[in-house]
């Protein structure tokens, strides 16, 4: 009896699983056999591709109308821009709030976890408006270009790095910069040559974490960037599968894939750490 | 390490240090005057002076050494965070919406320039432009009974006949002092011309509806800055400043003047949000299902994960192999994964339709569409539920279980008795966390089913599975309908919602006292 019941609960275990491979992976093939499939929709009469074709990739790089390069650059740039900006300020703020002891301090730290809940696109017809005014005296900031939802960005993920990299810096041994206090360094030496190094791998991951949330931003870009060559890859894509151009999924699945590849192998190369620094916050809580 | 560092003391870190705050001297000196030199930005002075003259003052003064490592920090976080999240209070104070966008000094010339009424008891006028003294004026041969009139935007007077020369069609072409411009020159101009207007009798002028015609206009609308009223001459009805930004009628407060303008009312908003019956209703439909769209998304994933993890965590073959299909999700993009659900619910050619052979147009039917959004939440969320239980179990000490084994508990009460209670205690605040991030989750609503279906036709705003967040966006930025003052006030009760969430899980966790 016993026995059995293990075996059942055994089998159940195994059945649970591959229902829920199944399940993942079913969109992923779909995806890929549309990226194939000349006839622009997600499955015609059979999952299983009559036809196979190059045809959509080679709108993504032949059309004029679809700068699907100038996408990537553009979204690489926010994403690169935006993980290196503000995990580096965001650096120099936590270790002012993990190593100094100054007036204020506490209130500050409360005052940044409340303002790190806030996604920042709850105040977006004031940021719309706002940068709409920015726009008429700096276009190069303003609505419409890349440096302004640059700009929006880096005040978003201000908050979170800030928390999240002050909770790593706690963990780095205070010895180390005492020692170096000792021989003499001023604060910002301690920040800059020994501190910095030490906490190159968490940055990483943060850095990382950051990457990939602009990449996958769609309110702020879609309402920011109307112009066809300052798209992002969310919002230009979009657009194939938008009312605009009707549904044309082929090269939607085509310029998705390409897109996701490079970031799906970035995360299962670095998924230890970045699981790490998902429960981290869990387990210390 | 130490010997590196010490070239960058003294003198040389000082150079290094005055001539990059000079370049960033130079750039905000350079953007403050030229956001001087353009009106109505005097925000963005007041913004560029206040950065400019708190870095100086921090990198320079020697008391500030904490202030030196915040500020960057601090000025982007205060530039594009606090400063927008007060504009957004202050905004959802006004009656902000299409048709009251602009202040209400632009507002004034407009309602008057609407309230122009063609007379058509009066006579037009075959028209002759030109200039007196350099500056616009008419003659006008009426063509009812042929007097002529000379006309300047101060004042016209009636010319005696002889005192102007007629053509063969007794139209009045010139006459002393009056310079009469070419046709070319006029056509040139039309668009100042048609807004010539050239006094007539009390409330009514003459205005050229061409470059050779003109007709006389009426202000049927006249405006008494005393009161602060308009008038309608024709029927009487005074209209008078409603507090809402618009001018209505006192007998009948519905009927009102176009435009309005941008009118401060710190409540409107607000009482809109539960009184009006048109705002209240999606309301409350729209926030009921946040909340339940967002606690089921996440008892449905942390389940899932749960399960995944307790599975996983034993010695099962395939292991590895299992995991690293089961996080793909997580790693794909999620805005990509969205859109192609999107596709494969379709109806006519979608995966899943194809898959079982039906045509169910799943985004038409407000159930159907919320169980795919639930379902496609569980697929993009599971594996992150899967990474932290599975961190949870890995967490709790062994000794725990071994204890209860010995004591005589079986597998089923160690798992329900010990480790789910710990493990819930443990994952609180991430589950918090994750609510609060799914209640905003505005990304999987707007590009899986734009928050349809709605039914236009009978007047809905909201669709039935549009959420706070989304319902926000297209309130603020809906093709019909822009009513930013709303959507702030949305966006604020939101902020309370979600902030309190945050505060009251940051206690219970004690955060805040270890800080």
């Amino acid at each position: 009896m016993a026995t059995n019941s293990l075996k059942s609960k055994k089998i159940g275990s195994h059945l649970f699983i591959w229902v829920l491979i199944l399940f993942t992976l079913f969109p992923i093939y779909v995806v890929i056999t549309s990226s194939f499939n000349p006839t622009g929709s997600l499955a015609t009469s059979s999952l299983i591709p009559q036809i196979w074709s190059l045809d959509n990739y080679k709108v993504l790089f032949n059309n004029p109308a679809v700068p699907y390069l100038t996408w990537v650059e553009n979204s690489i740039f926010l994403a690169v821009a935006n993980a290196a900006i503000s995990v580096f300020v965001g650096t120099a703020s936590a270790f002012a709030f993990s190593r100094m002891r100054f007036k204020g301090r506490k209130l500050g730290l409360q005052a940044l976890l409340l303002v790190q809940v806030f996604p920042s696109f709850l105040a977006l017809a004031a940021i719309y408006v706002m940068m709409e005014r920015v726009y008429t005296v700096f276009p190069a900031i303003g609505l419409g270009s890349l440096g302004g939802l640059l700009l929006i960005y880096l005040g978003g993920s201000m908050g979170v790095n800030a928390w999240l990299l002050k909770g790593y810096i706690d963990t780095i041994p205070m010895e180390l910069d005492e020692a170096a206090r000792i021989d003499g360094a001023s604060s910002f030496q301690v920040f800059w040559i020994i501190f910095f190094p030490l906490a190159a791998p968490v940055l990483a991951v943060t850095a990382l974490l950051s990457f990939i949330g602009t990449f996958n931003e769609f309110v702020l870009a879609s309402l920011f960037l109307q112009d066809v060559h300052s798209r992002t890859v969310a919002v230009g894509l979009q657009q194939f599968v938008g009312q605009q151009f009707g549904q044309n999924w082929g090269p939607f699945a085509a310029g998705s894939l390409l897109a996701a590849i490079p970031l799906v192998i970035l995360f299962l190369s670095l998924q230890r750490f970045i699981i790490g620094g998902l429960t981290q916050g869990a387990t210390k809580g | 390490m130490m010997y590196r560092l010490a070239g960058f003391t003294g003198l040389k870190a000082q150079i290094f240090k005055i001539s990059f705050m000079a370049i960033i001297d130079a750039l905000l000196i350079w953007m403050f005057f030229a956001s001087m030199a353009k009106e109505d930005s005097s925000t963005l002075s007041a913004v560029i002076a206040a950065i400019f003259f708190f870095t100086n003052l921090i990198y320079f003064a020697k008391f500030t050494l904490p202030l030196k490592f915040l500020l960057p920090g601090l000025i982007l976080l205060i530039t594009f965070v606090v400063v927008p999240v007060a504009y957004t209070i202050q905004m959802s104070g006004y009656v902000f919406k299409t048709g009251n966008e602009i202040s209400k000094a632009d507002a004034l010339p407009q309602i008057e320039a609407n309230g122009l009424t063609l007379d058509d008891t009066a006579p037009t006028f075959d028209l002759v432009l030109g200039k007196v003294d350099g500056k616009w004026a008419a003659l006008l041969t009426s063509q009812v009974d042929q007097s002529v009139l000379l006309a300047t935007e101060e004042k016209s007077v009636v010319l005696p006949a002889g005192s102007y020369r007629a053509d063969d069609l007794g139209i009045a072409r010139s006459t002393d002092g009056f310079d009469p411009v070419t046709e070319d020159f006029a056509a040139n101009n039309e668009e100042s011309i048609i807004n010539l207007r050239f006094p007539y009798k009390d409330n009514s002028f003459i205005s050229p509806q061409g470059i050779d015609i003109a007709a006389v206009l009426t202000q049927s609308l006249v405006y008494d800055k005393e009161r602060d009223a308009f008038t309608d001459t024709a029927s009487g009805i005074t209209y008078i400043d409603n507090g809402r930004g618009n001018y209505a009628a006192e007998s009948d407060p519905s009927m009102t003047l176009t435009p309005g303008w941008r009118a401060w009312n710190a409540f409107e908003n607000y009482t809109k949000l539960l009184s009006d019956p048109n705002v209240r209703g999606p309301f409350i439909g729209v926030f009921i299902w946040t909340v339940s769209f967002a606690l089921i998304s996440v008892l449905m994933m942390f389940a899932v994960g749960l399960l995944l993890a307790v599975i996983l965590n034993q010695k099962i073959a395939l292991r590895r192999f299992y995991r690293s299909i089961l996080i793909l999700p997580y790693a794909i993009p999620s805005f990509m994964s969205i859109l192609i659900w999107a596709g494969m619910f379709n109806r006519q050619f979608g995966a899943i339709n194809a898959l079982f052979g039906t045509e169910i147009d799943f985004f038409n039917s407000p159930t159907l569409a919320k169980m795919v959004i639930l379902i496609v939440n569980l697929w993009l969320g599971f594996p992150y539920f899967y990474l932290i239980s599975s961190g949870a179990l890995q967490s709790i000490p062994s000794e725990l279980e071994e204890a209860a084994a010995i004591d005589g508990a079986n597998n089923r009460q160690i798992m329900s008795k010990i480790k789910l209670p710990l493990i819930l205690q443990i994952l609180s605040p991430l589950l918090i966390a994750s609510f609060a991030f799914n209640f905003n989750n505005f990304n999987i609503i707007y590009l899986l089913t734009g928050g349809g279906p709605t039914n236009v036709l009978q007047g809905e705003t909201a669709g039935a599975t549009d959420i706070l967040i989304t319902y926000t966006y297209k309130t603020a930025f809906g093709s019909q309908e822009q009513n930013l003052g709303l959507a702030s006030a949305i966006s604020m009760v939101i902020f309370l919602i979600v902030g309190s969430i945050s505060l009251w899980s940051l206690r219970r966790s004690k955060v805040l006292e270890t800080m």
